[in-house]
């Protein structure tokens, strides 16, 4: 009986498995084929639309970037009589706010809030809902403090919301500390994985299109009527982004719009922000998995990949499940046509599918950006993707306990910007 | 009397042969993170001629300590071959 029980949870572990690797071997052939194809650019919107925008940049404890990052929006195209850019101070402790505050007497278009320390520190959602309060744009677009986007990114995310279906945009976040350490390189890693080519497929394939809760634009009405970004959710991003295709809108996700970010620079820093998205990202899908399955809204494969998206960050749990339970299944039921491939069968698959953006998409990823030498890092990923096994099983075992117990679970652990990127970038 | 297969040579190939998949499988990284020869941050778009100028100027900076290097390693080198010169001057 224990046998039978093992067996088929093995099995289903393992479908799971092979459905997650089928759907990034889609997504990689997709973007193979389109690279193909000379397709340098995949969306199609209208330069000439050009409405008001509104930049919410929250900021806590950022002294060391958020200069840099209000210099550089100066520095942008768009027209200035149609942008604003509101800091949201957070509380902040060191001298953020006196920086934006010089900012902003030079630069009439940076507004800066303050929110005292006992309002602050809530999280991203309830820093940007304060912002949103103050924002007067058609387009909401969010920055956070360490990113540092191209002079024109604003045209070229705006540019999709001349289309009514688009209720959002994503850009490409490129990491810009990454010669630091091991860290920092293998965050671009997977970041070349999950942007280059994870994005784009969904975005060719009309799957579901993530925002990443920085370089991302909304309507403002959209947003609105939503009820603004949950602050009862860690990973606002994920949350907002099934309430917009829930609602029957589209995100875009535009490869051209380029900005920097501050990767992570030490393993428990990568701790905490993995922490805080899987946690975040579980909420996600306790909360909208259902949604997901009976909306009118979405056509089956965006079902599909809806219910993918959500559980992505179970995976590693299940992968250690599956490792876990195969060996004793090889000595209760070595089967006779497999042999040791009880054992092999799910460290080999999951070793494939990665760390959410699996090996094969990160390395067509860096042939696609031109960096074939990077790719010789990839065979590291592996220790990332073992690192994020105790991360997600955490996280769950804490989301459990919280649900359980009914106490409100979230702490948002800031990432803390060391403002080292500013080294690659001259003034 | 039934024979009892000898495990140990068996367990050597079977180590040495994972060590070495693995020592194969890293040996690429493992020379990339020793010397760096990828190009560096992706450069975004409209940024390129300016990270261009600082890549170019750092590849420069590196050239310079270099040829410094070198000449001080000849310089070195020529000191101690004159050393052993008759000193024709006496």
């Amino acid at each position: 009986m224990i046998t039978e029980i093992l067996e088929t949870l093995f099995l289903i572990l393992t479908a799971l498995m092979i459905a997650y690797l089928t759907r990034h071997y889609i997504f990689t052939l997709t973007v193979l084929k389109n690279h193909q194809k000379h397709e340098k650019a995949t969306t199609v919107g209208n330069a000439a639309y050009q409405p008001t925008v509104s930049i919410l940049i929250p900021a806590l404890n950022e002294e060391k970037v958020i200069g840099r990052i209000l210099q550089r929006m100066t520095e942008l195209t768009y027209p200035k009589d149609k942008m604003e850019i509101i800091v949201i101070d957070d509380g902040s402790t060191d001298d953020t706010g006196k920086i934006a505050e010089q900012c902003s007497k030079a630069h009439s278009y940076i507004k800066v809030i303050h929110r005292s320390e006992k309002e602050g520190g809530r999280g991203k959602a309830s820093t940007l809902n304060a912002g949103l309060k103050h924002a007067k744009g058609e387009i909401i677009l969010c920055f956070d403090a360490d990113y540092y986007p191209q002079r024109d990114i604003l045209e070229k995310l705006t540019k999709e919301f001349a289309d009514p279906k688009v209720g959002a945009v994503q850009g490409r976040v490129t990491v810009l500390n990454e010669p630091q350490n091991i860290v920092t390189r293998l965050v671009t890693l997977e970041r070349i994985g999950g942007y280059r080519v994870d994005q784009q497929a969904r975005d060719s394939l009309g799957l579901i299109t993530q925002l990443g809760g920085t370089v991302a634009g909304l309507r403002r009405d959209l947003l609105e009527s939503l009820g603004r970004w949950d602050e009862s959710i860690l990973a606002e991003d994920t949350d907002i982004t099934f309430r917009v295709y829930l609602a029957g809108y589209k995100i875009r996700y535009v490869n051209e719009a380029e900005c920097y970010e501050e990767a992570v620079e030490s393993w428990r820093a990568y701790w905490k922000q993995r922490y805080r998205w899987a946690k975040g990202h579980m909420q996600c899908a306790f909360k909208h998995s259902l949604k997901v399955l009976k909306s009118s809204n979405l056509r089956f494969r965006e079902k599909v990949d809806g219910l993918l998206l959500l559980n992505v960050y179970f995976m590693p749990i299940l992968a250690l499940l599956s490792w876990i339970i195969s060996v004793p299944l090889f000595f209760l039921k070595p089967p006779p046509w497999f042999g040791i491939f009880w054992v092999s069968i799910p460290i080999s698959i999951y070793s494939f599918v990665g760390n959410f953006a699996p090996f094969f998409e990160v390395g067509i990823g860096a042939y696609l950006d031109g960096r074939t030498r990077a790719q010789w890092l990839i065979p590291l990923l592996i220790f990332t993707f073992l690192y994020n096994i105790p991360i997600c099983t955490k996280a769950l075992i804490d989301l459990l306990i919280s649900k359980i117990f009914r106490r409100n679970g979230n702490h948002w652990a800031k990432t803390v910007h060391s403002g080292n990127g500013n080294s690659y970038i001259m003034s | 009397m039934r024979m009892i297969p000898n495990l140990t040579p068996t367990f050597i190939l079977l180590i040495l042969g994972v060590s070495t998949f693995i020592f194969i499988m890293f040996l690429p990284a493992l020379l990339e993170l020793k010397k760096h020869k990828d190009a560096g941050p992706r450069l975004i778009m409209n940024d390129a001629p300016v990270m261009q100028t600082k890549i170019r100027e750092t590849i420069l900076m590196v050239n310079v300590e270099e040829e410094h290097r070198f000449d001080q390693m000849l310089a070195k080198k020529m000191a101690d071959v004159m050393a052993v010169l008759p000193n024709l001057e006496a």
